[in-house]
């Protein structure tokens, strides 16, 4: 890494200042300030187009930021001199729609990361990834394509797949809005056990109910702001937002 | 007779012309000193592929009145000569551009290629006849031509003659660009009659073409060897003093009398016979078809990816050089460069391009032009998530384009893939143009000499059949054995 970390005051794990971000004309971000400690549980929420998702592709630059600095692990991703590929081994993401390789089988699909950045021998990589997918119930599926998964399956081996390069941080990105059901029961048991474990973790989420249940803090955004941050028992039991009253009230 | 430049019109022609000219000192080093002599030393001669008795190959090898009697003056006058089978139209451009050393190829003395060409004494004096169908019992003479269609060859004194007397006979004329094709379109029905020199037309019956002749002669042309306009003196003296020899002891006349007094009647009679002693050189032809088509696909397919791949690039400078590249070689004829590789790329430099690297640079630069928009578009149906997703484990770009991305388009463009490349198989056909010798090429020069187009023609298509039919079930079982 070519930039050293930058001084902050407070031990934030991901600090996010004055960021904005605009598609063409149209301004998604209009100015978030938040800050996320070491092994805290954030979960934000939201009505659709609100942003939350796009905030969240900043915080590993999927998405170029427009303006306004995001400090993750106290690198400042905005800073060019920064290695973006460097920060984001220490940043797992899972995706609404999986995004597994289908042209992998499941093993591989974790063992990709670790094998191609050098960080372990094939063998190794094998071992570890056999374990991490111990750990999300789906061992036997190993071999597997993942074409021969059934959504929560596949979910399942996507959070595995992003723990490969053991990360300090994880983002969920409405990991179980496209699951039916049925299967959503399973992808949130093993995002509650890796909370259990003390992760950093940011979720953006449509589950009002694991929301409460997970989050150490809950981000109400609406419009590019946000527009109402607390303990989840403080904002879902007393918003003090018409805002966030608005949309609890529809989605409660 | 004058047989015109039947593939590229004259303007075209003269261009060429015009660019020798700007460029002619790289083509003069390869031209040999003015009063050198010729003893010991080779000389590249270039001809025509379809000229019976002139030029035809029998048995695969190359024969004809020219190739005999240039041969015998490069034997009397202590020369070597090495023949390049091209084609009338394609003997002469490489001739402008001194691919080759000179030409003898039927071709007629006219004050228009006089001017461009300096040509020996006369070896043969030629005259225009007529013939009709076989069992065409109607047409006697001219004055049974009234309100019917004739064929003669483009360009030739047998089509300025007939055009001479049409009118006055109430007939029209078709121009057509080969003697077979043209003694076909009477048999067919689709002409009455057709205009051609006489030692042509005389041969072809003799080999039981299914034609007779019925009028008598018209004086023609005188026929010429030719050199390059001030070039290869040596060579053109050479020829007219091994000329004379040739007539003073007689040779002249054995040579002339063994193709017209009594042409060898060698022509296969049964289509087993034909498929027989076809299916040498024929084979041979496959051979080249195939060989062509697999160096081409190769360097088509790694100038295609590179192409694809810039043209996805985020730089506009490499974007446009790629998008340039691509439009230029899907916007212009596959022939076209064939031509210019052959016949232009070498006045323009003076660099002695062999038939093979024009034949693959022709078939895999276009190509590769598809290759491009076939990776351009199977990347681009990627899904971006896949990409996102290889970016969010910290994989650089190129690192996950490699792994994840290329690899699922490589699978989507397979069928792709294996559909050019039967295109590209079909098209070196169009190779035959520039004298490359595929199976098409070898299947013309077999009709040529024997008339038998048709069963030629159906023979050659099968094989074609044959190879794109085991080829597809080849590349179908990788496609499926390796994308699995």
């Amino acid at each position: 890494m070519s930039a050293s970390p930058v001084e902050t005051q407070k031990p934030a794990k991901i600090s996010v200042k004055g960021l904005r971000k605009s598609f063409g004309t149209n301004e998604v971000l209009k100015g978030i300030d938040a800050e996320v400690a070491e092994g805290e549980v954030v979960c934000v929420i939201g009505p659709s187009g609100s942003g939350k998702s796009t905030l969240l592709r900043c915080l590993n630059k999927l998405e170029e930021i427009s303006a306004g600095h995001v400090i993750v692990d106290g690198f400042d991703v905005t800073d060019p001199k920064v290695d973006i590929n460097e920060v984001r081994r220490h940043v797992g993401m899972v995706f609404q729609h999986f995004n597994l390789f289908p042209h992998m089988s499941v093993v591989e699909n974790i063992m990709l990361a670790p094998v191609e950045l050098k960080k372990a021998s094939k063998a190794e990589a094998r071992q570890q990834a056999l374990k991490l997918l111990e750990r999300v119930g789906l061992k036997e599926k190993a071999d597997a394509r993942p074409a021969a998964l059934s959504g929560g399956q596949k979910q399942r081996v996507a959070i595995a797949r992003a723990l490969a390069m053991n990360p300090g941080i994880m983002l969920f990105d409405e990991a179980t809005s496209a699951l039916d059901p049925e299967m959503v029961g399973e992808v949130l048991q093993v995002i509650r056990d890796l909370a259990d474990e003390g992760m950093t973790m940011v979720l953006v989420t449509h589950e009002m109910g694991f929301a409460k249940e997970i989050g150490d803090r809950v981000i109400f955004m609406d419009a590019g702001v946000v527009c109402e941050s607390g303990p989840p028992a403080e904002l879902f039991g007393n918003p003090q937002q018409e805002r966030t009253k608005e949309f609890l009230s529809k989605v409660l | 007779m004058t047989r015109g430049l039947r593939t590229w019109p004259r303007a075209v022609i003269a261009a060429i012309l015009g660019m020798f000219l700007l460029f002619g000192g790289a083509g003069a080093a390869m031209a040999q000193p003015a009063d050198n002599g010729v003893e010991g030393k080779t000389f590249v001669i270039g001809t025509d592929t379809t000229f019976a008795p002139f030029e035809f190959r029998k048995d695969g090898e190359l024969t004809g009145i020219d190739m005999d009697l240039v041969r015998a003056i490069a034997e009397d006058q202590g020369f070597n000569v090495e023949i390049r089978s091209l084609g009338f139209n394609a003997a002469l451009q490489a001739l402008t551009s001194n691919q080759v050393d000179g030409v003898i190829a039927g071709m007629s003395i006219t004050d228009e290629r006089k001017a461009v060409y300096d040509f020996s004494e006369p070896y043969f004096e030629s005259g225009i006849q007529m013939a009709v169908a076989k069992d065409d019992d109607d047409i006697k003479g001219y004055e049974d031509l009234a309100g019917k269609t004739v064929v003669a060859k483009t360009g030739s004194e047998g089509e300025t003659y007939a055009k001479s007397i049409a009118e006055e006979y109430g007939f029209s004329v078709k121009a057509l660009d080969q003697s077979a094709t043209m003694y076909e379109s009477v048999k067919a029905g689709s002409a009455v009659a057709v205009f051609d020199d006489y030692p042509v037309l005389a041969y072809g019956v003799a080999q039981n073409n299914g034609l007779k002749t019925v009028s008598d002669k018209v004086p023609g042309g005188s026929y010429g060897f030719a050199v390059n306009k001030g070039k290869n003196t040596a060579l053109l003296a050479a020829f007219n003093d091994g000329l004379a020899t040739l007539k003073a002891d007689g040779g002249y006349d054995k040579i002339l009398d063994s193709y017209l007094a009594d042409p060898t009647a060698a022509v296969p009679t049964t289509f087993v016979d034909l498929l027989a002693k076809s299916f040498p050189a024929l084979m041979s032809g496959l051979k080249n078809t195939l060989l062509v088509t697999a160096i081409s696909f190769a360097v088509a397919m790694a100038l295609g990816l590179l192409a694809g791949f810039m043209k996805l690039s985020r730089n506009i400078v490499v974007r446009g050089i790629s998008t340039t590249f691509v439009n230029i070689f899907r916007g212009t004829p596959l022939l076209l460069w064939a031509f210019m590789f052959y016949f232009g790329l070498p006045q323009l430099t003076g660099w002695d391009v062999s038939i093979w690297v024009a034949g693959v640079l022709t078939l895999s630069l276009n190509s590769a032009a598809y290759v491009a928009e076939i990776v351009r578009g199977a990347i681009q149906s990627v899904d971006p998530g896949q990409l996102e997703a290889s970016r969010s484990l910290g994989l650089g770009y190129g690192k996950s384009m490699q792994k994840v991305v290329v690899p699922q388009a490589f699978k989507m463009m397979t069928p792709s893939l294996i559909n050019q490349l039967i295109i590209m198989l079909k098209d070196s056909s169009l190779l035959l143009a520039i004298g490359f010798g595929e199976l098409l090429y070898q299947g013309q020069q077999i009709y040529a000499a024997n008339f038998r187009v048709t069963e030629t023609l159906v023979i050659v298509g099968f094989i074609y059949f044959i190879a794109i039919m085991a080829l597809t079930k080849l590349a179908n079982y990788a496609d499926r054995r390796f994308n699995k």
